[in-house]
């Protein structure tokens, strides 16, 4: 069955591509199709004890396969992901106009992150959630840089993109270690771990958590995300992608359990992100951008919960995900809704929307005090049971939990009061409404009446989410979500954190530019600007266009390369020479090239260059080889001429070089030279056995019918060798015949370069 | 193996490459034609030490050179003299446009060296009207 799901939605996609945009808002009821298949699925699982495995072999040998488990967590979170999914899938038919370009390419790269999410929420190998983690980044960066013609898009897509492929990098690094000492890349084989490679990886994995979670200082991509269109930020950006890391941090803490500093690094990273992205929402003036950074402090104290490992921590923190995800995706549809009838999303200009808007108010209302942690609503029971389990806590740890839940709560509902206040309230002259679009108002009527329903079915929820809550932490097993606690400390506590909100919400509804600006996406904007820049610099610096540059550091590369040589060597394989004549030649030949080099005429040169075949025929004559000296001093006289000939218009003298440049050249080439002798030397030093001297004489007599073994070898044994080189002798001739055929060729070179200029 | 050869071998390779790192066309030719002659010699090295010239009725196989890395040598010095060839042609051609040999600075690796200042202009245009919710107030 997950094979069969994860076919559907790659089919749905390929399906979506293929109709184009001529099927208009029809690719969204497409792309339905397997989301809601996937939802009723999976929403049959939940509450079981049945838990559905898949497994298919990758890479034999590497214990790399494709592993799925949907256990109850898994469950859970498919039934987020394809149910808000099949909704935002609603909702775009509404939210897009019939004529959109690209909206084909919207809906299938939407359905692609969709498939990549409950890819990441079924995987059970760590390196099938690697790839599936990455996947979401990816389709994040595409949906986020839909509207691609806006440079700000781009930078803000760009941004999202770095920002969590890097968590990705740490995540596959903290990944290598968990695998090599856990012993096996199955979540759910895995024992804890100790040790300091452990402590290394929690630091990795909590910080990719940390990144695509949006957690300070990482979350700087978060509130940029904004730029794409509203379905995926109700999608992505609030209820599914950046709770991928949330999830991360719940799979990985049963196997960090014994990293003391597993904990206080994610109440840290919690815990700031709680405080710093409610003071963000409660400086935005775009109703979206509040979403945005109330979903960082949100997921801040989600991830506080999870790090703090009690059982009832734990259950808490799964019971705010399931809430979290159903009032701040309609949240968002809100605010899309309202930005599509009037045009608007900023809390200054819009007014009397309480009026002109009443279904969308009633769900905004709903889902906002949901939020906020109001009765009868379902964030009421979760945040309860953050806040007993502060009370459940002891010591230090209590104190600094304690305050993270109670100031985050309280800063919640405050910034929960200012968006309400702000985009529905009376403010002046009524903002002008059109028409309502059905496609948009049902899913997000659906998703705010969740909020509801959850809340009077709050022991089918108990039922769902402490299976969940229990795979991550057995002592959650315990737990249950209460509809009405009674006067106890933690409901006064909830009380008095919602009539502190209430008043500082409406005290800072209207004024906002007092409060603190926190680091922004310039910093990390102008980090990305400053490594573009280097490498544009580094690169100007290194491919700087001079050939005789390239060659130099080319030859002294490779000299370097043949440092080991030098220990390869044994000496007793080395003796002067073969003959006194060898040894006067060789002089003779290196003398004669010095001078040819050094000489100032190109007359010089090229007869110190025939000095040096002439040398060098010799060597042959010495060493055995008529054949060769003989078709050297046949080169070497035509060589010599083409040289005269093709050289004679030009100046007699070369021209002048620097003196520094030259001392380069003549200690690269020096080094050069050395490394060749080196590594010959080295290879004569290490014979791999003799020539097959009588094998050759033997055929070359026999079936060559020659005595001149060197001829009978090119013509017979390597006669096609022979063969290919004539050929190439021939091209030689007809290149160098176009080149230098004089009126013809320069006379069309001229009219050439004006149509390249036209 | 023979040093003296080893040198033969070292010392052309040196003087060659010191010529192919020159900027006159005509001296790359002579660099490559040094090269050519280093790596036949390198060739003949490596195939063992000299001996008689390698014709089976005029000399016992024992006592003969190797005649293996002979035959790859002689089509090592015809390529060789084929690349040495149009070498010089194109240093004729490159004369007639120009007027002179010289190896100029690749045009377009040097456009990409002055890319630094075109980005640069416009990425400070780009930073300045992003969306990224923090310049409400300006």
């Amino acid at each position: 069955m997950i094979w069969a799901l994860l076919c559907a939605h790659a089919v749905a996609c390929i399906a979506i591509v293929a109709l184009g945009d001529r099927a208009g808002r029809g690719v969204f009821g497409v792309a339905a199709v397997p989301a809601a298949i996937t939802t009723v699925w999976a929403a049959t699982l939940l509450g079981g004890d049945e838990a559905p495995t898949a497994q298919r072999q990758w890479v034999e040998g590497l214990d790399l396969s494709f592993t799925f488990a949907v256990g109850p967590l898994g469950a859970l979170m498919t039934v987020i992901v394809s149910g808000i999914g099949f909704c935002v899938f609603v909702y775009s038919a509404g939210y897009f106009s019939a004529g959109t370009p690209g909206i084909a390419r919207f809906g299938a790269t939407l359905l692609a992150f969709s498939t990549a999410m409950v890819g990441l929420v079924w995987a059970d190998s760590i390196w099938t959630l690697f790839i599936f983690w990455e996947l979401t980044s990816i389709t994040s960066f595409l949906l986020v840089g839909h509207k691609s013609t806006s440079a700000a898009n781009r930078a803000a897509a760009r941004r999202a993109l770095l920002i969590t492929v890097s968590g990705g990098l740490a995540l596959l690094a903290g990944f290598v270690l968990v695998a090599d000492s856990a012993g096996t890349a199955r979540l759910s084989e895995m024992g804890a771990v100790d040790g300091t490679t452990a402590t290394v990886a929690a630091v990795l994995v909590m910080c990719a958590a940390a990144t695509k979670s949006a957690q300070v200082p990482f979350h700087v991509w978060l509130p940029g995300a904004m730029a794409a269109p509203t379905p995926v930020s109700a999608y992505l950006h609030s209820a599914t992608m950046v709770k991928a890391g949330v999830l991360l941090v719940a799979l990985a803490s049963p196997v960090f359990a014994d990293v003391s500093a597993w904990t206080p690094l994610g109440v840290a990273f919690g815990g700031v992100s709680v405080m710093w992205g409610a003071i963000g929402a409660l400086r935005q003036h775009d109703a979206k951008l509040i979403l945005a950074w109330g979903t960082i402090s949100q997921l801040g104290l989600i991830i506080t919960l999870l790090s703090v490992g009690s059982g009832k921590a734990t259950f808490a923190a799964i019971s705010i995900v399931t809430a979290h995800a159903i009032f701040k995706a309609a949240l968002f549809m809100v605010v899309g809704e309202i930005d599509i009838r009037t045009g608007t999303r900023d809390i200054r200009e819009l007014s009397g929307l309480h009026r002109t808007m009443p279904l969308t108010f009633a769900v905004a209302a709903v889902s906002a005090a949901s939020m906020a942690g109001v009765p009868p609503l379902l964030g009421f029971p979760a945040k309860e049971a953050a806040v007993e389990a502060v009370l459940g806590l002891s010591g230090a740890e209590q104190w600094s939990v304690g305050v993270i839940v109670i100031a985050g709560s309280v800063l919640t509902v405050a910034y929960t009061t200012r968006f309400l206040l702000g985009v529905f309230a009376t403010n002046g002259e009524a903002t002008e409404v059109a028409a309502q679009r059905t496609a948009m108002t049902a899913p997000l009527a659906v998703l705010g009446a969740l909020s509801l329903v959850g809340f009077i079915f709050l022991d089918q929820v108990t039922k769902i989410v402490k299976p969940a809550a229990t795979q991550v932490n057995k002592k959650s097993d315990v737990y249950k979500l209460i509809q009405w606690p009674g006067l106890t400390d933690a409901f006064m506590i909830s009380a008095g954190i919602v009539a502190v909100g209430l008043v500082v919400g409406v005290v800072v509804a209207r004024r906002s530019g007092s409060t603190p600006r926190p680091l922004g996406a310039r910093a990390v904007d102008s980090l990305i600007d400053a490594v573009l820049i280097g490498a544009t610099r580094l690169t100007g610096r290194v491919q700087h266009g001079s050939l005789p540059v390239y060659v130099a550091t080319m030859a002294a590369t490779a000299a370097l390369a043949a440092t080991p040589f030098l220990w390869a060597i044994d000496t007793d394989a080395l003796y002067k020479w073969d003959s006194p004549a060898q040894a006067v030649l060789a002089g003779l030949a290196v003398a004669t090239a010095i001078t040819a080099a050094r000489v100032g005429s190109r007359l010089g040169a090229a007869v110190g260059l025939g000095g040096v075949g002439l040398a060098v025929s010799g060597l042959f004559v010495a060493h055995g080889a008529p054949d060769l000296a003989l078709t050297q001093l046949l080169v070497e006289t035509v060589v010599v001429v083409g040289f005269v000939i093709g050289l004679g218009h030009l100046a007699r003298q070369f021209p002048p070089v620097g003196d520094l440049w030259r001392t380069v050249r003549i200690v690269v080439s020096a080094m050069a030279g050395i490394a060749v002798a080196v590594a010959l030397a080295a290879s004569a030093s290490n014979p791999t056995g003799q020539p097959p001297l009588e094998a050759i004489a033997q055929e070359g007599v026999e079936d060559g019918g020659g005595n001149n073994l060197v001829n009978v070898i090119l013509t017979d044994i390597r006669a096609l060798d022979t063969l290919g080189e004539v050929v190439v002798l021939l091209v030689v001739a007809v290149g160098i015949l176009a080149l230098v055929r004089p009126q013809k060729a320069d006379s069309a070179a001229p009219a050439l370069d004006a149509e390249v200029t036209l | 193996m023979s040093v003296a050869l080893l040198f033969a071998v070292s010392g052309l390779t040196s003087v060659g490459i010191y010529l192919i790192t020159a900027r006159s066309l005509s001296r790359i030719v002579l660099g490559f034609s040094l090269l050519g002659h280093a790596a036949v010699l390198a060739l003949l090295a490596a195939g063992g030490p000299a001996g008689d010239a390698p014709l089976a009725d005029h000399a016992s196989i024992e006592s003969s050179a190797n005649p293996l890395p002979q035959a790859l040598s002689l089509t090592a010095i015809v390529i060789s003299f084929g690349l040495t060839l149009f070498l010089l042609a194109l240093a004729r051609r490159q004369h007639v446009l120009t007027g002179d040999d010289l190896v100029e600075d690749d045009i377009e690796d040097q456009r990409i060296a002055h890319l630094e200042e075109v980005e640069l202009g416009s990425e400070h245009d780009l930073s300045d009207k992003e969306l990224d919710g923090e310049d409400a107030d300006s």
